[in-house]
């Protein structure tokens, strides 16, 4: 792929934008709590839209693609259950706990429900996982930019290092809110015409589920045996593993999601985030999925593409979305398919750096080392994690692009530790019984439990490291729904237990944390403000989406 | 709050002209696609950015 002039002008005016977010928001921050938390004021259409373009990372879209074109349809159960279910969930009955206790943080509200060890288990792990993430982020990057245009690695790395470190240094939480907005329209955009363009060199949509598989453009009609589908998946396990375990775990419980809404300036619009996210949410695999199903499609039609291959021979489904870029946009929209890529890989850094540094700033520097300093000290103390928080991710994507077993190791290993988050959670917000033994104790059984269920399983030649092999799953999707499935409930049962058996806090201490304890506020909105209204449209269109797509 | 509206619509008000500009000035081709891509979404994107200021533009009078 060669870039013209043009492509290079709509790149630097972008880096020129966010440089001036971040610099217009900046005189907005005067206290700590404006840098890490965004002092609550952040109006909800913007909440909103940060709160998916949070999760709609690079990898995001060239792995969706990638996976429409190896999965097909099937795919958007990734979205349809796997995410708007747990997000009508997380604004219709959770926000009003983590808004109403006033925690800045999801450990923070893990420490004022249950108490100071298992808030630490949270932060610590949560702490290491947004530095990793970042700095994943970062290596993707640099490595596709290297692929495609042939930049070096370095350059691309700390050029994108550099820029995100400083508009989050100026304007902290605010100032990488506002650009994961700018981010989403330009993932909307710039990938939005690809879909028309490729769907329609194609002959619409039904001619080009005419020259596929019938299992490629169906979600649920193959779904029932996981020999029928590319997947590997059988219902259960897809909608008891994704749609319940790690999507509940996911979007009701993640720091870096849930900060958004916490970010939001009023219960009522903090409620009403992860709702008014839905429905772009819901439309998302037309813009991400479809293309890579379109490319399958057009590589039966002898025009000149075809999934691109690696050194082996087998398809490399990460190209996809590259490739069709290459072939359907001329120079100008070329730079902008790329500048929408940059600006996601970039918002998935600084969206990570944010949420780093609050959980490090309140829960772990607050919380352990430093308590009762002056708010300007900590103001301070969330600036200098900014750099600490950028130079970590920079150490990581290095270390990623050296070896890249550790990756997948530490990629393993926290996937056990999220595994059964959602049952603490869920017990801690819905059961006044549940006590802070209970959710330590519960958390860290749920994460023996996810690292076993892997020993003693094996898929695709994963797992299976405990010397005998219980079963074997057709995927390693199944696998990771299934050990889901099993964290979740050993999380749950040894909360339950171990809670019986300690005494639980006094109903005063948690007035506000716990359903039963809490007033949910009455506010004065319209009937379509409301959450429960909201809930049943949106539940609506879902219900029609997998309908049309059965 | 300074209003996010008006650096996303000018940004894309932006883009939409220079992407416009190219298109007009030469219709360069995809090798798949025969349509003016650039000149058909840089007009959508000059919508865009034009409704994005006139909303902050009506807010700020009210």
């Amino acid at each position: 792929m060669r870039l013209a002039p043009v492509d290079y002008l709509i790149l630097s005016l972008y880096f020129v934008f966010v440089l001036c977010i971040g610099w217009i928001v900046k005189r907005k921050v005067a206290t700590s709590d404006d840098f890490l938390t965004s002092g609550r004021s952040v109006p909800v259409w913007i909440t909103s839209l940060a709160f998916i373009a949070a999760n709609l990372g690079a990898q995001e879209v060239i792995g969706m693609c990638a996976s429409g074109a190896k999965y097909g349809i099937m795919t958007a159960h990734f979205y349809w259950i796997g995410a708007v279910p747990a997000m009508l969930f997380v604004g219709v009955f959770m926000m009003p706990f983590y808004y109403g206790s006033r925690a800045r943080s999801v450990p923070e509200y893990l420490k004022l429900r249950f108490d100071e060890k298992t808030r630490a288990l949270n932060a610590v792990t949560f702490a290491v996982m947004t530095v990793f993430s970042s700095g994943i982020s970062m290596y993707a990057l640099g490595l596709l930019f290297q692929l495609v245009l042939h930049w070096s690695f370095t350059a691309s790395v700390l050029l994108s290092a550099a820029i995100v470190l400083i508009y989050t240094f100026l304007g902290g939480l605010t100032s990488a809110i506002y650009n994961e907005v700018l981010q989403f329209f330009l993932i909307v955009l710039g990938f939005a015409p690809l879909s028309i363009f490729v769907v329609t060199r194609t002959g619409g949509w039904s001619s080009m589920a005419s020259r596929l598989p019938e299992v490629m453009t169906h979600t649920w009609r193959y779904a029932a045996n996981a020999s029928q589908n590319p997947m590997g998946v059988e219902v259960f396990g897809l909608i008891a593993g994704l749609g319940f375990v790690l999507s509940f775990g996911y979007w009701c419980t993640d720091f870096l999601v849930v900060q958004r809404a916490m970010a939001a300036d009023s219960m009522s619009a903090a409620r009403r985030t992860p709702l008014i996210a839905a429905f772009p949410k819901m439309v998302m695999p037309f813009i991400v999925i479809v293309p890579g199903i379109a490319a399958l499609a057009l590589s039966h039609l002898a025009l000149g593409y075809s999934i691109p291959l690696k050194s082996g021979g087998e398809p490399d489904y990460d190209q996809t979305l590259t490739t069709l870029m290459a072939q359907f946009y001329p120079s100008g929209m070329l730079g902008l398919g790329l500048t929408a890529l940059m600006a996601s890989f970039m918002s998935g850094m600084a969206g990570n750096v944010t949420a780093f540094n609050t959980v490090w700033t309140y829960d772990l520097y607050q919380g352990h080392i430093r308590k009762n300093a002056p708010d300007s000290h900590y103001l301070w103390v969330g600036r200098v994690t900014t750099v600490v928080g950028v130079a970590l991710s920079i150490g990581t994507a290095y270390l990623a692009s050296h070896f890249n077993n550790i990756m997948d190791f530490l990629q393993l290993v926290f996937g056990f530790v999220n595994a059964p988050l959602f049952a603490t959670f869920l017990l801690g917000m819905f059961w006044k019984r549940a006590t802070g033994h209970g959710a330590f104790t519960g958390l860290l059984a749920g994460t023996a439990a996810a690292a076993v269920t892997h020993g003693l399983t094996l898929a695709e030649g994963k797992g299976g490291w405990l010397g005998t092999v219980l079963h074997t799953f057709p995927s390693t999707m199944a696998q990771n729904f299934w050990i889901a499935i099993f964290a979740w409930s050993t999380c749950f049962l040894v909360t339950v237990l171990v809670s019986l058996m300690s005494t639980p806090k006094a109903a005063a201490e948690l007035r506000n944390l716990v359903y039963g304890l809490t007033t949910i506020p009455h506010e004065q909105v319209r009937w379509y403000k409301r959450p429960a209204p909201l809930a049943v449209i949106i539940l609506a269109a879902l219900l029609l989406l997998n309908l049309l797509f059965w | 709050m300074s209003d996010l509206r008006i650096p996303i619509g000018s940004f894309f008000a932006l883009v939409g002209a220079i992407l416009c500009g190219t298109g007009l000035a030469a219709n360069y081709h995809a090798p798949l696609e025969s349509a003016n891509v650039n000149l058909d979404c840089g007009v959508s994107m000059l919508i865009f950015g034009a409704i994005m200021l006139w909303l902050a533009r009506r807010k700020s009078r009210s």
